[in-house]
């Protein structure tokens, strides 16, 4: 409960180690998903448990051994990096010399060790998220929680922050939950997502195991896309179509013989048809489309909150109704 | 199914060459040195303009230089090979990867390596104290609370200020003159001056320093999001508002309670006093160290709870000096229109001074009881917790 809102309903769900993913529109209850992983908010009902430690009671113990990368801007800005890193360090209940000297190493891992002593006011963007992500794995957590890790930077600073996370899932085996609406990120990174709505668990596992659910064949049709259209759509295939390419669902292995057959009868060539392999984007969009949501892409749903009119019901059932 | 591919003579008949032969032949003719031109066709020649062929003579000027070398020939290939090496590309092809972390050589500007760490974290208290170490040793050394100078300075210079009267007394003694020992010697009124006299220590100088430290207290961890940083670790809410709470506390006790104590101690050494004026004394001292703790303690309470509603230093600060003064003034007027001393009781300051006067046995100032006093000051110490704890426990680590 959060107020008089029911913020998470009925979600079931088991993160396993590596690279997950948390997805959903605004106000999907995201963010608190992530209060709820760091002990910080009191469940109502329902129990769960995040590294082997009970989120009801053991929040403290959670927060130890989590290290949380907050999308907002958290730092003091008149400090300078190596003592922001060390403070929070020493939140985490590190010595003073032991804080210190960490943070110097871990300044150096995500790029800063020259701008260490710089003040944080003084940092651009990127520099800003990589002392969060500095303050967060300063005690080497097991677990590393971030939300939007590549808010607001450049593509540069973007790969940068990519690969690092990157490493410290592969180099450090460490685990990390991380929040983002960008796709092409998460891919990157992320081997498996959770997907939320309205507080509800509508999807989660592995990123291509949930590609497999929407397996769809792309034809390119030359003369007569319309034609070819209206007959896939009389056949029951439901195009989407965008000018001379088109997809419809591969129902099962006869679906290539019916749109040839279906080309024939409308009298188009058809230059090239193959497997489509669906991008997480494409994965999100068809869920979201599912749900009421007409978005274009991902980046959309932060712009607005969903429409009020399209809205469907979220599934009743924990996992989603694929 | 061999038998119905056709042959190549089926295909193009015997009279007409194999293609294959028709290569042959072609390329024959390309091969011959010097092919004669055609110009027979006077039609062509006037169309195409066909000039007769001449060999072109290589030009190789002595004075042409390239790549540090006299007279050699600026060709396309040698510019090939300047721009992507020498060699015709069929030798056997290396490629440069990036290094793994074991083979990183000298030369490596930057190489990314997460190195573990397995190191013991300390428990609750360790953590606790470093908040309240944050805090305070920002007041003296970098790498803590960036406190402003201008508070570091009126801190100091209150400080200066509070230990005026144990200057005087030094000088009174150095001297000799009965007259400034005294004027600044421990007594009843002298103990209740040092803390709660309303000139000019609590109409200048204690409010102004608790409203500097106070400002930015809790309230920049609003503005920088900073409370996520603290809440994102295993730091509770109770325990963050104790920590800010006590190091409000300290820093105004040194200024306060310090300088009482450095003051009562003072004229004990400087006096050359023995046991029976401490015995005589200590209970007076005792009273002013409480209601200056109590003075602390409700600076404190309301200046934190200020500092909890805002997002800002300036507010806070401006709030807490308009909340001491300005009730005090508003009093004041009514108490001066009215002629009675319980409106008196929304004055913070007038509390304290009320129950102080009570604590140190001097004559009350004002006409109500002194419990009520007492009352009040409880009650507004209680509102100004409750609005702390409910305001601390706002404070978001995630921003919805």
């Amino acid at each position: 409960m959060y107020g008089p809102h029911v913020a998470i309903d009925e979600m079931s769900l088991k993160i396993n180690s590596g690279a997950t993913a948390l997805l959903g529109p605004n106000g999907a209850g995201k963010s608190t998903m992530i209060k709820t992983l760091l002990g910080l908010i009191q469940l109502t009902s329902g129990d769960g448990e995040v590294l082997g430690y009970n989120i009801r009671t053991e929040g403290d113990s959670i927060r130890q051994r989590i290290g949380y990368m907050p999308e907002y801007d958290c730092l003091t800005p008149e400090m300078n990096a190596i003592h922001q890193v060390k403070y929070c360090g020493e939140l985490t209940g590190m010595n003073t010399n032991v804080a210190m000297q960490r943070a110097h190493e871990v300044l150096e891992y995500v790029g800063l060790r020259d701008q260490r002593y710089r003040e944080i006011s003084s940092f651009s963007t990127g520099m800003m998220q990589a002392t969060k992500l500095a303050c967060a794995i300063i005690h080497d957590p097991e677990l590393l929680i971030c939300d939007e890790p590549t808010n607001g930077l450049d593509t540069k600073a973007r790969g940068f922050m990519l690969d690092t996370l990157f490493q410290v899932v592969k180099q450090g085996n460490r685990s990390i939950l991380m929040c983002s609406h960008l796709m092409d990120d998460v891919e990157k990174i992320c081997d498996r997502i959770v997907m939320i709505h309205k507080g509800k668990l509508i999807a989660q596992g592995k990123i291509e195991d949930l590609k497999a659910i929407d397996r769809e064949i792309e034809i390119w049709v030359w003369g007569g896309a319309s034609r070819m259209e209206a007959a896939l759509n009389d056949a029951g295939l439901t195009p989407r179509r965008t000018g001379r390419v088109m997809r419809v669902v591969r129902q099962d292995e006869t679906t290539y013989d019916l749109v040839l057959e279906l080309a024939a009868k409308a009298q188009v060539q058809i230059r090239r048809m193959e497997d489509y392999e669906p991008s997480l984007e494409d994965l999100f969009l068809v869920i979201m489309d599912r749900l009421g949501y007409g978005v274009k892409s991902s980046a959309d749903l932060l712009q607005s909150q969903p429409p009020t009119t399209s809205v469907a019901p979220a599934p009743s059932q924990p996992g989603g109704n694929f | 199914m061999e038998d119905e591919i056709p042959d190549v003579d089926d295909l193009f008949g015997e009279d007409y060459p194999s293609p294959s032969q028709q290569i042959t032949e072609e390329s024959a003719a390309i091969t011959d040195s010097n092919p004669e031109p055609n110009f027979e066709d006077d039609a062509i020649e006037s169309l195409m303009q066909v000039e007769p062929s001449t060999p072109q003579t290589e030009i190789q000027p002595a004075d042409a230089e390239f790549m540090g070398e006299k007279g050699g020939v600026v060709t396309g290939r040698g510019r090939m090979e300047a721009a992507f090496g020498t060699g015709d590309g069929d030798e056997v092809a290396t490629a440069q990867v990036a290094q793994v972390s074991s083979e990183v050589q000298t030369g490596t500007i930057f190489h990314q390596v997460y190195r573990p760490w397995r190191g013991n974290l300390n428990s609750r208290w360790v953590r606790n104290w470093s908040i309240l170490r944050y805090h305070i040793y920002g007041l003296f050394s970098k790498g803590h609370k960036p406190w402003p100078m201008m508070t570091k300075l009126v801190i100091f210079g209150v400080l200066i200020a509070s230990i005026g009267d144990l200057l005087l007394l030094t000088v009174g003694a150095a001297t000799g003159v009965e007259a400034i020992e005294r004027l600044a010697g421990i007594s009843r009124g002298n103990l209740y001056g040092h803390v709660l006299s309303f000139w000019f220590r609590n109409a200048c100088t204690y409010p102004i320093v608790t409203a500097l430290i106070i400002g930015g207290m809790i309230s920049e961890d609003r503005r920088n999001g900073t409370s996520a940083l603290y809440f994102s670790r295993p730091v509770n809410r109770r325990d963050y508002a104790a920590m800010k709470f006590l190091s409000v506390a300290i820093i105004l006790s040194v200024v306060v309670l310090f300088t009482l104590s450095a003051y009562y101690l003072g004229a004990i050494l400087v006096g050359g006093e023995g046991w029976s004026y401490v015995m005589d004394t200590g209970l007076l001292f005792l009273g002013a160290f409480l209601a200056g703790g109590l003075l602390v303690f409700t600076y404190t309470s309301i200046g934190l709870a200020l500092s909890s509603v805002s997002s800002g230093k300036f507010f806070p600060a401006v709030a807490f000096i308009g909340l001491i003064l300005g009730t005090k003034m508003v009093a004041f007027l009514i108490w001066a229109l009215f002629d009675s001393s319980a409106i008196y009781l929304i004055s913070p300051y007038d509390n304290l001074a009320h129950v102080g006067q009570w604590m140190l046995g001097l004559n009350h100032t004002y006409e109500h009881p002194a419990s009520w006093s007492l009352v009040m000051l409880i009650t507004m110490n209680a509102i100004s917790l409750y609005i702390l704890s409910a305001r601390v426990s706002s404070l978001e680590v995630t921003r919805e």
